[in-house]
């Protein structure tokens, strides 16, 4: 005899619970995530390049200054060298302090210093 | 004649034994350390452009010879001495400000961006000069004004 209300009805069906994204998504949001990453790359790849020619251009800008200082200085110590040999070798005759071994006008400098 | 003397071991106050010759005439050094030169290197630029340009002009015709362009050079350095005075006057607390946070960071301009815009907008309202970078891309803001950089002190 039936129960009261007739028979339960009968499980047939699959019970499989949510498994999270399939494939397809995963593998896309992925994707997403790294083209967004290689795009942040790119423009930061293109700012870097900008921040080196700003630093360039700030050496660029200070290089008169600081030749013109280091120039007064190797002019100073290339007189006192002159001074120097004038007076070591003012017994020699014949020589003719500061010449250049070198034949020609264009200017070389000094191989040796002394630092005084 | 020259002689060597321990500047450690001596009593007086450190002399200079071999001057520059008297035919040439004196300038005082700047004497700024590198922050504040890296600070104001722009403007240094800008306002001394012709004294810079006539001194690497003639050393490049010197061909390296360091007592050809003294006359040039003492233009530079007094132009230069003569911004730095000026920026001190009228800037003094951005200036300082900024070249305190190079001090602070690796002297790298992209740290200390907020500092600088004072800086910049002093400098223009009072002396006139702004801070351009030659050879930007067209159409693109120059990388001192863009507004969010990726490359920031923050690691993101």
């Amino acid at each position: 005899m039936p129960p009261p209300g007739g028979f339960e009805a009968v499980k047939y069906k699959r019970n499989l619970p949510f498994r999270g994204p399939g494939g397809l998504a995963i593998l896309g949001a992925v994707a997403a995530v790294c083209a967004y990453g290689f795009y942040r790359v790119g423009k930061g790849n293109l700012e870097r390049r900008e921040l080196q020619r700003e630093k360039v251009w700030s050496r660029i800008h200070l290089v008169p200054l600081l030749l013109a200082e280091g120039d007064r200085d190797a002019f100073r110590r290339q007189q006192a060298a002159l001074e120097r040999e004038k007076e070591i070798m003012k017994e020699v005759k014949d020589w003719e302090p500061g010449k250049s071994v070198y034949h020609g006008a264009r200017y070389r400098s000094v191989e040796s210093i002394v630092i005084l | 004649m020259s002689v060597f003397h321990d500047s450690s071991s001596s009593s007086a106050p450190y002399k200079d034994s071999t001057p520059l010759p008297d035919s040439v005439p004196k300038v005082q050094e700047l004497g700024v350390t590198s922050a504040p030169l890296k600070s104001a290197a722009f403007f240094i630029g800008a306002y001394c452009k012709d004294y810079n340009e006539d001194f690497m002009l003639c050393k490049n015709e010197a061909g390296g010879d360091p007592g050809r362009c003294l006359k040039e050079g003492r233009r530079v350095t007094r132009c230069a001495t003569d911004l730095i005075a000026k920026m001190r006057e009228n800037c003094l607390e951005q200036f300082e400000t900024h070249w305190n946070c190079l001090e602070m960071n690796n002297q790298e301009y992209y740290a200390c961006r907020k500092p600088e815009r004072t800086l910049n907008k002093c400098m223009f309202e009072k002396l006139g000069l702004t801070k351009t970078i030659p050879g930007t891309p067209a159409g693109q803001k120059q990388i001192h004004e863009v507004e969010k950089p990726i490359y920031t002190t923050l690691q993101r």
